[in-house]
């Protein structure tokens, strides 16, 4: 899987490995192209859909971080179509759950609030649903506030791939769609947690946080996550 | 099938026929989904409670989340108790104006259920003495026939209220369609 590739992104050539994804091409090549529920290290699920981009010759919108690359393909990742795509995508996010940005621990450091600010996104478009949704406070150390969850499942892969105990999934589907620990176990009682704190860095929202931050305060150290992949693989 | 008024509540209903389930789908690819339509058809009351979910992760080695995201994932799968009697009402568009939302509030009227959501958030009515559930399908796929009906798992066509609480009234007194 070493053959090398020639891609067009925006326009510039770029040498890749056929196998990687159009997403890991153009982060090593500095071509911004946003992204929620893909995260380094991690195997990639094409959930949120704020990757999308357009390649010549392909009618659809393909998500970038599911989409390998092939010699000769020809991405623009903007567009007057893609931005207002992303935006909706972005709104919808916004529409399906209670972010309330003012009063969250994230504001300021939350990956859903920036992608909303680059690109624009002052209104949503749509009705929100508010939803009754607990706050599970039962783990010692950690809180899950599902209103703020947008179902990336950054925590779930972090869980089962970077620590081995897959103590989270998605259960559900469509907008009943919910985070469980275990058999929707309190996070408190799962005992297949080790209390390792890597899924709250992983988290790109204000979903999960450890306790005793006030608003504003919660930081997340993604980056030491997607290090121990990089680690490992070295091994 | 019982009709008489069900009490006590098995866990697993056989303990062998469980194991054996288990083990003759063990290792191969889709076998929780294979395990878990197994288990519940065996259940009585066609369900899989949570003690049967944890026993087939400890079983399989496969982690308790996942078997719980594939037990809520398929509308198949119920992690509450089933009625004897079972009425699916379609809630698809076709359904919905054709007055599919009448016959339901109509059927739960006549039962005197209230709607309760299970703990996947899935909204199933099955009355206290566990005769009947009623349910809601999100499109038959039968449009054309709107509204649509499952009664004990044949489907009915350009449902009539009348005609409908006839049908569930003779299966209440306990005679057979
Ligand atoms: S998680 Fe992010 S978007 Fe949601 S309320 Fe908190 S800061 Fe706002
Ligand atoms: S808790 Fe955070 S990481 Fe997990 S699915 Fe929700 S938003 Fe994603
Ligand atoms: S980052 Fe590609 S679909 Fe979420
Ligand atoms: S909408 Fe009822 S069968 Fe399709």
């Amino acid at each position: 899987m070493t053959e090398k590739v020639k891609v067009r992104i925006d326009g510039e050539v770029i040498a890749a490995t056929a196998g990687q994804t159009i997403l890991e091409v153009a982060r090593t090549n500095n071509k911004y192209i946003p992204a929620l529920c893909y995260m380094e290290g991690l195997s990639t699920v094409g959930a949120c859909r704020l990757c999308m981009v357009e390649v010549s010759g392909v009618a659809r919108l393909l998500p970038a971080c599911t989409t390998p690359v092939q010699e000769g393909l020809a991405v623009a990742t903007t567009s007057p179509q893609l931005e207002s795509y992303r935006k909706m995508a972005l709104e919808l996010l916004f529409a399906e759950r209670n972010h309330v940005c003012a009063v969250c621990v994230s504001s300021g450091h939350c990956e859903l609030q920036t992608l909303a600010q680059e690109h624009g996104v002052t209104s949503v478009r749509y009705p929100y649903s508010y939803p009754r949704l607990p706050v599970d406070t039962t783990h010692p150390r950690f809180v899950l506030d599902h209103n703020r969850c947008v179902l990336c499942s950054r925590c779930v892969r972090t869980c089962a791939e970077v620590e081995g105990a897959h103590v989270w999934d998605l259960a559900g589907r469509g907008v009943g769609s919910r985070l469980v620990s275990e058999l929707q176990r309190p996070w408190g009682e799962a005992t297949s947690c080790t209390s390792c704190g890597k899924c709250v860095q992983a988290c790109p929202t204000g979903a999960m946080a450890e306790k005793g931050f006030g608003v504003e305060e919660m930081t997340k150290r993604r980056a030491a996550v997607s290090r121990l992949t990089s680690m490992r693989e070295g091994e | 099938m019982t009709t008489g008024v069900v009490t006590a509540l098995p866990r697993v209903d056989d303990q062998d026929l469980t194991d054996r389930i288990i083990g003759d789908h063990a290792g191969r690819p889709g076998a929780l989904l294979g395990i878990l339509e197994k288990l519940q058809d065996a259940n009585r009351y066609k369900y899989l409670p949570m003690e049967t979910l944890e026993y087939v992760a400890m079983r399989t080695g496969i982690p308790q989340a996942q078997v719980y995201s594939v037990a809520t994932f398929f509308t198949l799968f119920n992690l509450d108790p089933q009625g004897v009697h079972t009425v699916a009402i379609c809630r698809g568009t076709a359904c919905h104006t054709r007055g599919s939302r009448a016959l339901l509030e109509r059927v739960k009227l006549q039962l005197g259920v209230g709607a309760t959501v299970d703990a996947a958030g899935k909204v199933t009515m099955t009355t206290p003495d566990r005769r009947f559930t009623i349910r809601t399908v999100a499109c038959f796929g039968q449009c054309a026939l709107a509204p649509v009906v499952e009664v004990d798992h044949a489907i009915r066509g350009h449902v009539k209220e009348q005609v409908l609480i006839r049908e569930v009234e003779t299966l209440r007194k306990g005679g057979t369609r």
